[in-house]
């Protein structure tokens, strides 16, 4: 049987539940929790197990076995199309929040209303895993909503503190911009071409490239830059995570900004508007959507969001916010990637760019949720996150310390560790295709490594009075930390073998040179 | 006047006594016929809780508290929501979604039209509308329960 459904049953049984078995006591609900992200991790394992061996598109229907309507030649039903790229975002987001769940149970103790907590966080992973399984724009939507509004919720969560509500506020009403722009672009497409299965939008825009899909097209790019934290509209999230519970900035950071940020770019460039599809037009002669423009908008944005984003992260004195800015910086590098995979589509240095960009979505969730639960064992053991009051940690909170330096090693790049291959490749590609731009990737770097030299001497200078009492947080914080430190320590001891046996085979199903996507709907409609 | 006498006055009460359930019979009347008329889950779901919202106002927080209780309520939505997902999973053998009751019953399979066709769907809209009943009165009666303008 279909294993796919069950990521999105599994999560959305356990939320639906959750306020009924949370009658039975506070254990109950937390063992639930883990339960239940544990069941839906192990289920994004085999999917993407299934599709990496078989190397195929999986394509599920909802309501039927097919989705072409009786008596006519289009699709009618909602179809879940996975390729590796959406099995791999799925296999991250359900370890990352299995991990995020594990360590509330000791971070969230002292809160209030955690019946609700575990609610949303199950919504959140649930609106994840759908944006990265759909293969239908306004289901896409749907998804995007419940991602967006059950993290506006959280990061409002504790909302006893004024930054809380500030930020949440914030959060939400450029969040729900950026959705109505979104859906927005999704009503023009629908008005023109009348479909709203992603691989058909594709065909019809291919038949018929009209102003009103080049419009579409702006709006929907633009909304996403919003909520993947692009530099001119990334103030929210220099608020937001922050202002979060720590678990929740981990998620935030290391998941929401990429599934429903550049996944759904990368998705919704190479899915629908295929730069090989409108090269071939153009070719031809035929009317065709300039892409290349596209690529270098997303380049230019990603430039300035790498620069800008690691520049801000050096002044920092508060700790998460400076982790935020240098989540802002990283997404510099994701865009950049995919802007030279777009323009540079069919090339050696597209390919790589594609690879490396897929990669470091994949590097960088793992490293920033280990430096947020660094950030959130510093608040809840030490009661402060200001980087002036904090010195010489290391003493008294060694593991905490250890994780810390991993993770910042790996977030600079140093080559025994993950964060070094997926850098690499962007730099390769980008200095293959345009030394300046390789020259940019590089000045951001040089700001993100003095942005966590500073945090450095927060561990290691000399004790101050505040850190004097510190402990060891609890196990259920610390097991989170220390797995995810042996994830990057692995992934770097094999980065080369990585990369050949899952990122090349990914960004070559996101490319989809021979149009893969769309044949494995063609597929059902017997050719068209 | 102090906060617990929030009331309204004797002829809002008498009318509201009328109207609450005349508001309610509409409402579950545009649940039930989802699949046959304009409306549905959420329209009747959201004219259910405009009752409640009406005895919220006209018989005023303290009598409100006494009959509203937030567990019940929220393991209803809860138990809207997991009605919903096993009506979604009854013909999981084909698909997700699959409307087993509607193409081979053994009820709801009958005449378009009647009210026990549509196989599904009038039970998801059911599980809908009791949903967005409980979700909407729960949240309105937590908001007017929000700490007082000062203190």
């Amino acid at each position: 049987m279909n294993a796919l459904p069950w990521l999105i049953i599994t999560p959305l049984f356990g939320a639906f539940s959750m306020p009924i078995l949370g009658l039975l006591g506070r254990k109950v609900r937390e063992y639930w929790a883990v339960i239940i992200s544990g069941f839906t991790f192990a289920i994004a394992a085999r999917i993407f197990y299934g599709i990496w061996r078989s190397n195929e598109i999986l394509l599920y229907t909802l309501g039927d076995v097919t989705p072409i309507g009786e008596g006519v030649k289009f699709p009618i039903r909602i179809i879940w199309e996975v390729d590796l790229f959406g099995a791999l975002l799925a296999l991250t987001v359900t370890f990352v929040s299995f991990l995020a769940i594990v360590y509330s149970l000791g971070y969230m103790k002292e809160d209030s209303g955690l019946d609700k907590y575990y609610t949303l966080v199950l919504l959140l992973e649930l609106g994840m895993l759908g944006i990265v399984i759909t293969g239908d724009i306004f289901n896409f939507y749907v998804f995007l909503e419940i991602m967006s509004i059950a993290s506006y919720v959280l990061v409002a969560f504790r909302n006893e503190t004024w930054e809380g509500i500030e930020a949440g506020i914030k959060y939400m009403f450029v969040g729900s911009l950026a959705s109505s722009f979104i859906l927005l672009g999704i009503a023009l497409l629908y008005g023109q071409y009348g479909t709203l299965t992603m691989a058909y939008l594709a065909v019809k825009i291919a038949e018929n490239p009209t102003l009103v899909s080049r419009v579409a097209l702006a709006f929907l790019i633009g909304g996403l830059l919003f909520k993947s934290g692009a530099v001119p509209v990334h103030m929210w999230l220099s608020d937001a995570h922050p202002a979060a519970p720590s678990s929740i900035s981990a998620m935030l950071s290391g998941l929401v900004i990429k599934v429903g940020g550049v996944y759904a770019i990368a998705r919704i460039v190479f899915g629908i508007f295929n730069p090989g599809l409108h090269e071939y037009l153009k070719a031809l002669g035929a009317p065709s959507i300039a892409v290349n423009t596209l690529g270098w908008a997303i380049i230019f944005f990603g430039c300035l969001t790498l620069i800008v984003g690691n520049a801000m992260a050096v002044i920092q004195t508060d700790m998460k916010r400076l982790f935020a800015f240098s989540s802002v910086g990283q997404i510099g590098y994701i865009l950049l990637g995919i802007g030279i995979g777009v323009v540079a589509y069919g090339e050696k240095a597209g390919e790589i760019a594609l690879t490396g960009a897929v990669y470091h979505i994949v590097n960088h969730a793992v490293i920033k949720a280990l430096l947020f639960f660094v950030a959130g064992a510093v608040i809840h053991q030490v009661g402060t996150k200001n980087l002036n009051e904090l010195s010489g940690l290391a003493r008294r909170m060694p593991f905490t310390t250890l994780s810390f330096l991993i993770g910042a090693a790996a977030i600079i790049g140093l080559p025994p560790l993950n964060g070094f291959a997926s850098k690499w490749l962007i730099y390769e590609s980008s200095a293959m295709y345009n030394p300046i731009l390789a020259v940019i990737a590089v000045i951001g770097t040089v700001f993100s490594l003095a942005a966590y030299t500073r945090v450095l001497f927060t561990f290691l200078g000399i004790e101050s009075e505040r850190v004097k009492t510190a402990t060891e947080p609890g196990k259920t914080m610390l097991i989170p930390m220390l797995l995810l430190v042996g994830v990057i320590i692995l992934m770097g001891l094999l980065p080369w073998q990585i990369n050949e046996k899952v990122m090349l085979p990914v960004a070559k199903m996101l490319e989809q040179l021979k149009g893969e996507y769309i044949m494995a709907l063609v597929k059902f409609m017997g050719g068209v | 006047m102090n906060s617990q006498n929030n009331d309204m006055g004797l002829i809002v009460k008498t009318m509201a006594r009328v109207t609450i359930p005349l508001i309610g019979i509409f409402g579950a009347y545009v649940i039930a016929h989802g699949h046959l008329t304009p409306g549905g889950g959420f329209q009747g779901g959201a004219t259910v809780a405009g009752a409640g919202v009406l005895f919220l106002i006209a018989f005023g927080l303290s009598e409100t508290k006494n009959r509203i209780n937030k567990t019940l309520y929220s393991a209803l939505e809860g138990i809207g929501g997991l009605v919903f997902l096993a009506m979604g999973m009854l013909g999981f053998g084909v698909a997700f979604f699959y409307n087993t009751l509607w193409r081979e019953g053994p009820v709801f399979n009958g005449e378009p039209g009647s009210l026990l066709s549509a196989g599904y769907l009038p039970i998801m809209n059911l599980a809908v509308g009791l949903k967005v009943y409980t979700g909407l009165v729960s949240a309105l009666f937590a908001m007017a329960l929000f700490r007082r303008w000062k203190k």
